[in-house]
């Protein structure tokens, strides 16, 4: 314990060198700015960025590129809850409720929510990550294809919590999104499925391109179909701040986001960006007024704001302790120092103390940085909606197309997007809920491939999901979930779904 | 008239055809990277990048275009106009193994392709999760003969270079080992530090640190020769399996009509960059032994390496579209 305090305090000495400092403040503002661009999430933003470091020594290399993580998680939410658009899978859900309080005229305290949960979340994170990286290491390290088919498993059963209405159109909305999930090319056999002989369709329908167009098109184009225009909101002072009942409705939602979050993120893969739709899902079984989800509950964003960032941090405990890059983002950074000569693996720790701990340190400092610098911004994000729309609104959607081929220089991810726009204002004028879409897109290959991952390894046997503890845990624990979800339509009893209304389209 | 003009044009273009080479660039250069950032193909294009401005005082901008196993990407610099102003990175995956594996390839490496200069050889390791009972190439061929399916190993995706390397091990010795893909290496590494795979064929840089610690054994190095940043390991051919020999590398191309002057100019430059000592000590940190060939060397072994890996695939029975 005095050991580790002691090499945080080195770490801060290193932070807190004015360079180090310096990079991190505009790792921050490069990443906040990156991530309210339509369509460039914190993946893209840390890859775009990636070669720029090369010419840093190591150790501001991941400074700067932490920095513009969590820079571009903080902006993401921003751009979500103003315009409905999210920069990356784990934002969708803030859209759904945080867009709702914009409509409200409460985008200020939304924006505040979620940067004061992303605060506590990442502060907590970075706290887990400090005190249990080793232990929780080795622990994430048993989480092996069956683990995880189960995990996602969970997963895909939380949707039964995650929208309100009809459970056959939700129901409908995930087969969409795993269909969607379909294209592409089969990692098992490498052969192509629906690509219709399009070369780019062979890696897959991206999440991003589809979600900015579902969410964020769509609004668009339902603006544009609306007799009079929206008002331009011109919030005071008071409309900005959280009150005080907001703040205690959100402690909770964040304390469970944060802890959930950071389990689901330490998962070697992608899945933490089921966090926050579980966060979601778990928020709305919790609360006594299930109704006002959708319809911009606080909890809403307060849950999966804080699961998403907390979720971040922990993804960093296998990639800091073992030397392991366990999805898309770590290995950007472990390519980041890599490149310098420091070959990433277990003993990182111990030959680059200066390295680890100073990044340690340097995401206290950068979680600082962005509340700082968040929170007083608040007003001037939410000015922007004082933009008259004819003029906001062919701004958004030109950025849109330019976030979206800037990912990976590719038109076909813009036509994606544009499709998907057209698609979902044709969902969301018969009363389709699209979260359920992004969800399937996302669950649908990961559930596939480690599905099947699991069953070559068992040479076919289905019973190496009983054979492991944590798989056979989380499948009952998914069985359950299925049981509570299908128990209304067997006892035909009052349901918590019975209370909520339709999402019905801004329109009508 | 206009044949006329035609006529001169063309004689000014035969004149000034060395004057130009001598010339070039004169305009920004564009080095496709047909993967995304972070990987040796962008780690090697980068440092190419670099040196190339600095020698010819004009930008080398290095252009990251991924998708279908790099294939994407180079068939975008092929279809640039013939002026050595669009290079592309080229890898065994993009030239040599995808003629074989696709159908239908947007390109022929031997008639679309122009090889410049092969740049390095990234060496690849096999690497077992220490609980595998075995401490060389030949005692994992008694384990893997024995029980057939009993081991299982794991790749970066079908018809990429670790699951190659990993077909080539079996037939050559005729045994049956479980593939499981990853969509990657670091996933697919991951599983092997953790035991749920058994081995896996992948980069020696990253199998080493493991390896370091006791978290994976390596065993051998794929390539005919030791490689000078582990030579304590034995090369698979000299520890169990004569004949063996995988040996990825990466290399500069370009689209094919580009005039030849212009393909030696750019040859010296990457060749002399080669030999910079800042370059050959970023490459020595990580393992990528530097090669530096002339671009009829290079296009022998692209020509060599396309006849092997057609082989490896059809005994394999790899078939994939595109």
């Amino acid at each position: 314990m005095v050991e580790t305090l002691n090499s945080l305090m080195h770490g801060f000495a290193v932070a807190f060198q004015p360079e180090v400092m310096m990079y991190a403040f505009f790792g921050c503002i490069i990443g906040t700015l990156v991530g309210m661009m339509p369509g460039l999430g914190p993946l893209a933003g840390i890859s775009l960025l990636l070669p720029a470091t090369f010419g840093l020594n190591p150790i501001i290399a991941i400074v700067l590129l932490a920095g513009v993580y969590y820079g571009a998680m903080y902006g993401g939410s921003t751009t979500s809850i103003l315009m409905r658009i999210p920069g990356e899978a784990a934002s969708v859900m803030t859209c759904v409720d945080g867009y709702a309080m914009t409509q409200q005229g409460r985008a200020g305290p939304a924006l505040a929510i979620a940067a004061i949960g992303s605060f506590v979340a990442g502060t907590l994170g970075v706290l887990g990550l400090m005190l249990l990286a080793p232990t929780l290491a080795s622990f994430a390290l048993r989480f092996g294809p069956p683990e995880y088919t189960a995990l996602l498993l969970v997963g895909l059963f939380v949707l039964a919590y995650m929208s309100g209405g009809s459970m056959l159109k939700t129901l409908a909305m995930a087969v969409f999104g795993l269909l969607l999930g379909m294209i592409g090319i089969d990692v098992m056999s490498g052969y192509t499925r629906f690509s219709f002989g399009i070369t780019e369709l062979g890696d897959g329908v991206g999440i991003v391109p589809v979600a900015v167009g579902l969410f964020g098109i769509s609004e668009i184009l339902m603006t544009a179909g609306q007799s009079d225009p929206p008002k331009v909101q011109r919030p005071t002072l008071r409309q900005l701040v959280p009150t005080a009942s907001d703040l205690r409705q959100s402690a909770a939602p964040i304390m469970r986001g944060s802890l959930l979050g950071f389990m689901i993120g330490i998962i070697p893969g992608s899945a933490h960006v089921i966090s926050s739709f579980v966060s979601y899902g778990l928020e709305r079984r919790l609360s006594k007024h299930p109704e006002r989800f959708g319809n911009g509950a606080i909890e809403g964003v307060a849950g999966p704001e804080s699961a998403n960032n907390a979720a971040a941090t922990g993804a960093f405990v296998p990639m800091l302790a073992l030397g392991i890059p366990t999805g898309p983002v770590t290995a950007v950074m472990l390519a980041a120092i890599m490149v310098h000569g420091i070959l990433p693996g277990p003993m990182l720790i111990e030959q680059q103390p200066e390295l680890f701990w100073g990044f340690v340190a340097s995401m206290y400092v950068g979680n600082v940085v962005l509340l700082i610098l968040n929170l007083p911004m608040v007003g001037v994000f939410v000015s922007l909606l004082r933009i008259p729309y004819a003029y906001l609104y062919p701004c958004i959607l030109a950025f849109c197309i330019l976030g979206c081929y800037s990912v990976s220089n590719s038109t076909m991810d813009v036509w994606i997007m544009l499709v998907m726009g057209v698609v979902g204002y044709a969902l969301r004028k018969f009363g389709f809920d699209l979260a359920p879409v992004a969800l399937g897109l996302v669950l649908g290959p990961m559930l596939e491939l480690s599905l099947r991952q699991a069953l070559a390894m068992s040479g076919g046997d289905y019973g190496i999901f009983l054979d492991r503890p944590i798989a056979l845990t989380m499948l009952g624990f998914a069985v359950l979930l299925l049981l509570f979800a299908v128990k209304p339509l067997i006892f035909k009893g009052k349901d918590w779904r019975s209370k909520v209304g339709l999402d019905e389209p801004a329109d009508s | 008239m206009l044949k006329l003009s035609r006529l001169l044009m063309l004689g000014v273009l035969v004149l000034a055809g060395p004057l130009f080479a001598q010339q070039f660039p004169v305009k920004p250069v564009r080095l496709i990277v047909p993967f995304a950032p972070g990987g040796p193909n962008d780690i090697l294009g980068r440092l190419v990048a670099q040196k190339l401005t600095e020698q010819w005082g004009q930008q080398v901008l290095v252009e990251n275009r991924g998708g279908a196993g790099g294939t994407i990407g180079l068939e975008a610099a092929l279809r640039a106009p013939k002026d050595g102003y669009t290079l592309a990175m080229g890898g065994t995956s993009n030239l040599t193994v995808a003629p074989s594996l696709y159908e239908k390839l947007g390109y022929n490496t031997l008639k679309d392709v122009t090889p410049i200069i092969n740049v390095a050889v990234v060496p690849y390791a096999l690497a077992l999760n220490p609980t595998v009972p075995a401490k060389t190439a030949r005692d994992l061929l008694g384990i893997a003969g024995r029980k057939a399916g009993y081991l299982s190993y794991g790749s970066s995706g079908v018809g990429s270079m670790s699951s190659l390397a990993a077909e080539l091990f079996k037939s050559l010795s005729k045994t049956q080992i479980v593939h499981v893909p990853y969509k990657g290496t670091a996933p697919a590494l991951t599983d092997v530090v953790s035991g749920q795979i058994d081995l896996m064929f992948a980069d020696l840089a990253l199998v080493k640190p493991h390896a370091e610690r006791g978290r994976l054994r390596a065993i051998g190095v794929t390539g005919l020769k030791r490689s000078p940043s582990a030579k304590e390991l034995p090369t698979i051919a000299e520890s169990g399996l004569p004949g063996y020999d995988i040996e990825p590398w990466f290399g500069v191309v370009t689209a094919e009509g580009v005039p030849s002057a212009v393909v030696s100019r750019i040859n010296a430059a990457i060749a002399a960059a080669l030999k910079s000592p800042d370059v050959l000590q970023r490459l020595a940190a990580l393992g990528y032994e530097p090669l530096g060939s002339t671009p009829e060397q290079f296009a022998a072994t692209i020509r060599a390496d396309l006849a092997k890996y057609a082989a490896v695939v059809k005994v394999a029975g790899i078939k994939a579209e595109l």
